[in-house]
């Protein structure tokens, strides 16, 4: 019994979580946890000022990583084969056909929180100084999010799957100059064949994903070093405008609720120093970086565990519970084996691709160039360029509106261009059934 | 709130349990199982002793497949269809019955879908009869089900399958081709048929397609050919056995009936009589007599002298017939067994000998009509396909193109295609149009199908 304690011990060395010291240690020396702080602002983490998208985000690439990887058991990706595998998980592997409508509507899940995680951030105005930076690790994200769904597009090698990538490739094509070359590195030739596949494969199973791990580690490591989760706006209320705290102001705490590092030694409080870093402070002088959170409100603050921890978990679950119920009920499309002497009518793109092709229909270098370059050079350049510093939204009208239409105008093109697109790409309603036409 | 929290943990973890449950048990309890244990009680019955009716339903409850590498196919079909090979089941009810007549084709080595339609992968019934919406060849009917024959014995007659043949025959004479590609030959105004067989279609689909095209497909320029209803069960037929997929050489090429019937119809046709005789009967030229050819050659002789004859009998006069594997095999076949009495029967239901000019405008027709022009212009190039917007509403008739047009003209519309003029040119453009036919077409084949209608000129006073 004892070498079991003591086993146990080695292993576990914090103190019991009755103490608020071992309730410090949980977190900081815990290297899955650590990233937290020990103490958490709650106003923080009240849903209404997040939604929890980013959570959610995360979670959804949890889950995709963990379904992905059991579909690779079964995955061949070699055209035929790839379809055949896809029947096969349909039809006779247990539990095959929910582990791919996980991963399928976990996928599409994910485009859209990513994508209203990034509404939620704009309009709470969190890119603003000193969190520029982060946004466009954000921006990052989002766009590997998309080239993650649409490699994973092509693998089950079905008509779907097949012309959605011919036209997305298409779209990519457009750019000048390294579009035509981009495309063919992309395919490994000119057109989506076996070369695409086993391409796209590879993208989807080990070079997308490691950059998202590797990006998702500086996107979470920089919001704490910018100051924690943003404030609730309404938390701002005292400030002038709601800005955030001026940099030269000086530092009370920094690292959104960085407390006092009291658990470090026994018996020291190390007292906040006005002009020493905070995670160099024994080492050299010299003001911090950023200070985000006005002296007031340590009321606020509680410790991370169970606080923090009961909320993550609670938006991770409902996470899992959505796809989970959405997967029992919806199954994965699955049309026939890929062939491209049959064109369907009209061929569309992934749907988050459909604005973009509705715009190529209107002229190519419109869709195919111009806007995707816009779109992604404005997103990036929002921080540096909106100098306004409030996060109030009465404060910041103008950048409201223009972010509100951007964003509906993406909308309304998808929408028609999934819904309201027949034959020809000539306007049809969905509930309008185009005889004698296959 | 803050109290609640773990209660609220608590259950939504009951629930992603819950949720896991029932993805299992949905997983679990596929329609398939219940069939088996039935199939078991069903088959203890019969059996005589108590341990044995015990074996029986204790046997091992699984997914049954064929694997047909050569098809590209596995068929779990007998997963649920576990009497098909099974005799003492032929009175049981499906999906337990025995398949009677299996004859040449045993489910080892041909599965089922091949000839039955349906999707061979899937286990449960609704998918595995492919009667859902991205399975282009759900399970055939009774009455059309021989069409699969076709899928593998392309060519030639397929003996208790007369349809198949008929439908070819139908298809090659009524100008098909002229709107419609197969195996990479034909027109582009109608679809391109060589998938026909696996392309969702119902036989009842197609054949009233075949006797009202625009029943089901208002805005088809496809004429009404005026089919009676065996012409349209027929073309169904032939329809049903289209298919693009490569079958592994066991079943494509061996097993084809190269009859010698289908090579006396050859021999015919092709008109063999004109040149070459047999036992003395027939022919006007230095060609070789037939009897006994098959003595004096071997077979892949012959067959490579009816693919090249320039190149196996330099100088030789014999023109190259374009005929399949099969043809030549039939071919063949027949003039292994070919009299003197087959010579004279030929010759004298031959109408008259044939002029080296005449068997030149003989060819041209053929080509005529393989190749479609029939499709529009008419079996008498009378033409008279309603055309709408295009100048007098129809297809020319070409009866008196030698009026308008000069040889050299004619040639280059065909080969290079022509829109009709329009009737009111602000209108729709008409829905049929001469296509380009260079790709498809030798300048020979067109100066021959020039040669066909000059043929059909009335004759005039040429005396200027």
């Amino acid at each position: 019994m004892n070498k079991l304690q003591e086993v146990y011990r080695s292993i576990v060395r914090r103190d019991p979580l009755s103490t608020e010291k071992g309730k410090a240690e949980l977190v900081f020396l815990n290297v899955w946890l650590h990233i937290h702080p020990v103490k958490v602002k709650q106003e923080n983490f009240k849903v209404r000022h997040t939604f929890y998208l980013g959570f959610i985000s995360f979670y959804l690439f949890l889950i995709l990583v963990g379904t992905g990887v059991a579909l690779m058991f079964y995955y061949r990706p070699y055209p035929a084969q790839a379809y055949q595998d896809m029947k096969d998980l349909q039809f006779v592997v247990f539990l095959g056909s929910f582990l791919r409508n996980v991963h399928r509507w976990a996928a599409h899940g994910m485009v859209v929180c990513v994508v209203l995680h990034l509404c939620r951030v704009f309009y709470t105005g969190s890119y603003k100084k000193p969190r520029q930076f982060n946004w466009v690790v954000g921006v990052i994200l989002m766009l590997l999010t998309l080239g993650l769904s649409f490699t994973g597009y092509l693998l089950p090698w079905d008509q779907l799957a097949f012309w959605a990538i011919t036209v997305g490739t298409n779209i990519g094509g457009y750019a000048p100059l390294v579009g035509a070359k981009i495309k063919e590195i992309l395919l490994g030739g000119h057109n989506v064949a076996e070369g695409a596949l086993i391409r796209f494969y590879v993208l989807h199973v080990v070079v997308l994903p490691s950059l998202v791990v590797l990006f998702t580690m500086v996107h979470f490591w920089r919001i704490r070093k910018d100051g924690g989760l943003s404030r609730p706006v309404w938390k701002l209320e005292g400030e002038a405008a709601g800005q955030n705290a001026p940099m030269s102001q000086p530092l009370v705490q920094i690292g959104g609720a960085a407390a006092p590092p009291a658990p470090l030694r026994k018996g020291t409080v190390a007292a906040a120093s006005k002009d020493k870093t905070y995670g160099l402070m024994e080492v050299v002088t010299g003001k911090p970086l950023f200070e985000t959170i006005g002296p007031e409100e340590s009321d606020d603050e509680v410790f991370s565990f169970p606080y923090a921890f009961y909320r993550e978990t609670i938006a991770f679950l409902v996470t899992l519970i959505s796809v989970m119920a959405v997967s029992l009920i919806w199954n994965a499309p699955l049309e026939e084996l890929a062939n491209p002497a049959k064109t369907p009518n009209p061929a569309k793109a992934p749907w988050y691709f459909l604005g973009l092709q509705e715009l190529v229909s209107h002229s190519a270098f419109l869709g195919g160039v111009l806007a995707p370059t816009l779109m992604v050079g404005a997103l990036l350049a929002i921080p540096y360029f909106d100098k306004n510093p409030s996060r109030r939204l009465a404060s910041r009208k103008r950048a409201i509106w223009v972010f509100t239409a951007f964003m509906v105008v993406n909308f309304v093109l998808i929408v028609v261009g999934t819904y309201f697109r027949g034959p020809g790409w000539a306007l049809t309603p969905p509930w309008v059934h185009v005889t004698g036409h296959e | 709130m803050k109290n609640r929290t773990p209660q609220f943990f608590f259950a939504l973890s009951l629930l992603v349990l819950a949720l896991l449950i029932g993805a299992i048990w949905q997983a679990s309890s596929p329609s398939w199982k219940t069939y088996q244990s039935q199939f078991y009680r069903l088959a203890a019955q019969q059996e005589p002793t108590a341990a044995a009716k015990d074996a029986v339903l204790r046997s091992r409850v699984s997914i049954r497949q064929v694997l047909l590498p050569g098809l590209q196919r596995v068929d779990r079909c007998t997963t649920c269809h576990l009497g098909v090979d099974d005799p003492t089941m032929a009175k049981a009810a499906q999906p337990f019955t025995y398949h009677r007549n299996v004859g040449p084709h045993p489910v080892s080595k041909f599965g089922c879908t091949i000839c039955h339609g349906g999707q061979g992968l899937a286990v449960d019934k609704t998918n595995a009869h492919g009667r859902v919406e991205f399975w282009s060849q759900p399970l055939l009917t009774k009455d059309y089900l021989r069409a699969s024959c076709g899928r593998c014995h392309k060519e030639g007659d397929v003996p208790g399958v007369p349809e198949l043949a008929e439908g070819r025959r139908l298809f090659e004479t009524h100008g098909c081709r002229g709107c419609h590609k197969l195996n990479g030959v034909g027109g582009s105004i109608g679809p391109d048929l060589s998938e026909e067989g696996a392309n969702h279609r119902q036989p009842e689909w197609l054949k009233r397609h075949f006797l009202e095209p625009n029943a089901l497909s208002p805005s088809s320029p496809m004429p009404n050919f005026h089919f009676t209803d065996e012409q349209a069960r027929v073309l169904t037929f032939y329809m049903l056995s289209l298919t693009s997929e490569q079958m592994g050489a066991y079943y494509s090429s061996v097993r084809l009936i190269p009859s010698p019937e289908f090579g006396r119809k050859l021999f015919t046709e092709r008109n063999c009589i004109a040149c070459h005789s047999v036992g003395g009967t027939g022919g006007r030229t230095n060609s070789p007599d037939l009897a006994g050819v098959t003595k004096r050659h071997s077979i892949g002789w012959l067959d490579e002298q009816l693919v090249n004859p320039e190149m196996i009998s330099p100088g030789s006069s014999m023109p190259a017939y374009e005929m399949n594997s099969n043809e030549r095999k039939a071919l063949i076949e027949f003039l292994n067994i070919a009299t003197v009495d087959d010579a004279r029967q030929i010759l004298m239901g031959r109408p008259k000998g044939l002029t080296v000019e005449a068997a030149l405008i003989e060819a041209g027709k053929q080509n005529f009509s393989r190749f479609g022009c029939v499709g529009c212009h008419g079996l008498q190039v009378q033409g008279g396909l309603p055309n709408p917007n295009s100048q007098g509403g129809e297809v020319p008739s070409l009866l008196h193109v030698a009026d308008d047009y000069t040889k050299p003209e004619v040639a280059a519309i065909i080969r290079n295609g022509k829109m009709p003029p329009l009737a009111d040119a602000k209108g729709p453009a008409p829905p049929l149009y001469m296509q380009a036919w260079r790709q498809m077409l030798t300048d020979e084949e067109v100066s021959r199908i020039v040669e066909y209608l000059w043929s059909l000129q009335p004759k005039k006073d040429t005396a200027w």
